[in-house]
């Protein structure tokens, strides 16, 4: 068997080349539009509204970067999304984990609809959500806050929390709880102790994936909260785009900005969100 | 004794799952209800602040029905749907089948192109603003240095190359989701059964549609219903890109539905339209989620 497949390597030795120089290539077409943004947002003003279109920055500047990191309204913006993404993930863990956990490690009745309940709900678009909230909202003064968007990308969360976690607390072995209670830990105790450690993997992929889910929202942030003062910075790069005319440069320095946290997140734990943008679709 | 503790089970069991539940039907559930609500009613800036609407019954569909604006609408979000699916599931299967063979960088890389999925669709759309813009764009660039247009395009200012545009952008984001979707089905695939079927003499053509398709039927499908929903439920994209023009020519049920509640202020007009939007994803909603209740049992 192990002659077989060694075998098998070094035959498809040239045929794995091909293959990966093809898969660079992909990446180069996927990624194109990352470098798209980042060579953008180094060019001068003339050379990003010019009529010819350079391919790298032939002058080479930091200017649009430092006009948007210096600028007040910007940095009231980018307070707002980070403000904005926690408040929300906050939410979206406290009551998501301990659902996905009652879901996975309990049979109780009604356990079918309440399943079908997350299912549904983590389809449902905020495009469809935006009129009644924001009725809703402007009844209990939660317009122009950080709480009404925060509440509202928190619904969609909470869901996805539950589906993808559940099939995680599921896969914890029943001795894992047996000897806590052994131990004389509470349930909550053994919660949080126990069973949060046990699935870590599952925990990080959640954290993250709520944080971005914050972090990206348009819809809910830009409806509840009309003020540029009170609006992230997704929402904002629409203001921003008619205060700088077709100032391209200084566009795309601002959405690198906005982009740079989903990369840094993304280099780092790739896998995790991998699997989690898996979990939520497929099958456990 | 058996009972009670059958019953403190269940108890501990509610207090995990309650909050979430009812955070749900809290913050989702009841404003679900009111925009039903809302949709039967007549709901605008001027009755909302007054609390003089009424019951109108099915007058707000009719008027959307004859709304030609509203039809239009309605027929772009399939166009745009079934556009981005064509090509995100078609390009995304081959993609698919590329990346589940073993080798070297198959699995780095496919992780890769996701970093498309995770950025704001906000960020992306301006991004498709800028490489359609008609002179400083870089598909017109491109296009002129090879040769296939001799003028620049201008892309996002005529209805159907800026439906095209909308399309191939939501295409670059949908493409790298659809592969991993369909890989870790394909990975599912037992080695086996292509194997045999090479010792039998089945080439690779016959492998692919008496082997693959069929073994992949249900993950075909659900990548298919869920790309569907996810799509058909845009407005990110067209919002910041073409803010669904020209003339309505890029306008989603999603985008239109925002703009009759809060440019018009015809909060039960929005509803209403966001009413059809989700019965068409409830239609679609209903079979993914019973395939896959199949699934689990």
């Amino acid at each position: 068997m192990a002659k077989r497949e060694k075998m098998l390597a070094t035959k498809s030795g040239r045929k794995n080349l091909a293959y990966c120089m093809i898969a660079v290539l992909v990446a180069i077409i996927f990624l194109f539009p990352i470098y798209w943004i980042l060579a953008m947002s180094f060019k001068s003003d003339a050379e990003s509204f010019g009529k010819i279109v350079t391919y790298y920055p032939h002058e080479f500047t930091i200017d649009p970067w430092v006009k948007n990191l210096s600028d007040r309204e910007f940095l009231t913006s980018l307070k707002n999304s980070v403000l904005i993404a926690v408040m929300s993930m906050t939410l979206s863990m406290v009551f998501g984990v301990p659902a996905a956990y009652g879901m996975g490690r309990y049979r109780v009745p009604g356990q079918k609809a309440f399943m079908l309940t997350f299912l549904v709900t983590q389809m449902l678009p905020a495009s469809l959500m935006l009129t009644p909230m924001y009725l809703i909202f402007n009844k209990l003064h939660l317009l122009g806050t950080y709480q009404g968007p925060a509440l509202a990308i928190a619904s969609g969360t909470v869901p996805f929390i539950v589906v993808t976690l559940r099939p995680y607390f599921k896969s914890v072995p029943t001795s894992l709880d047996d000897a806590a209670r052994i131990d004389g830990c509470g349930v909550f105790r053994s919660f949080f102790k126990i069973m949060i450690p046990a699935i870590k993997t599952g925990i990080i992929t959640v954290v993250v994936i709520s944080f971005l889910n914050g972090w990206n929202d348009l819809a809910y942030s830009m409806t509840f909260n009309v003020t540029p003062e009170m609006r992230p910075l997704t929402a904002n790069i629409y203001k921003f785009k008619s205060k700088y005319g077709t100032k391209w440069n200084c566009i795309m320095a601002y959405g690198a900005i906005l982009v740079l946290p989903v990369i840094l997140l993304f280099v780092f734990l790739q896998k995790y969100i991998v699997g989690g943008l898996t979990a939520g679709a497929v099958k456990e | 004794m058996k009972l009670s503790m059958a019953a403190k089970k269940r108890r501990e069991g509610y207090s995990f799952i309650l909050p979430g539940f009812v955070y749900m039907m809290i913050v989702l559930g009841y404003p679900l209800i009111y925009n039903v609500i809302l949709a039967f009613r007549d709901v605008n800036i001027k009755t909302f602040k007054a609390g003089t609407d009424v019951f109108v019954g099915l007058n707000n569909f009719i008027t959307l029905l004859h709304d030609e604006t509203f039809l239009l609408v309605f027929k772009n979000t399939f166009v745009f749907t079934i556009g981005c699916l064509v090509f995100q599931f078609t390009i995304g299967f081959i993609f698919a089948m590329f990346f589940s063979k073993k080798f070297t960088l198959a699995g780095p890389i496919r992780g890769m192109v996701l970093v498309g999925y995770m950025m704001p669709m906000s960020v992306t759309a301006m991004l498709g603003k800028n490489i359609f813009d008609v002179s400083s764009g870089l598909i017109n660039d491109l296009l002129m240095k090879i040769g296939v247009i001799s003028a620049p395009v201008e892309w996002l200012l005529n209805g159907n190359t800026a439906m095209a545009s909308v399309i191939a952008v939501n295409c670059w984001v949908g493409i790298p989701f659809n592969m991993l979707l369909l890989t870790s089905g394909l990975t599912g695939i037992s080695q086996d059964v292509y194997e045999s079927a090479e010792v039998d003499g089945a080439n690779s053509f016959q492998r692919f549609f008496y082997i693959t398709l069929p073994l992949m039927k249900s993950a075909i499908a659900s990548v298919l219903m869920l790309g569907f929903i996810y799509t058909f439920k845009a407005f990110d994209l067209q919002f910041v890109m073409t803010s669904g023009g020209p003339l309505n020519a890029t306008d989603v049920l999603g985008t239109y539905s925002y703009t009759l509640s809060f440019t018009q202020y015809e909060f039960s007009m929005g509803s209403a339209t966001a009413m059809i939007l989700f019965c068409c994803l409830f239609i679609i909603g209903l079979f993914y989620l019973r395939m896959i209740s199949k699934e689990d049992d």
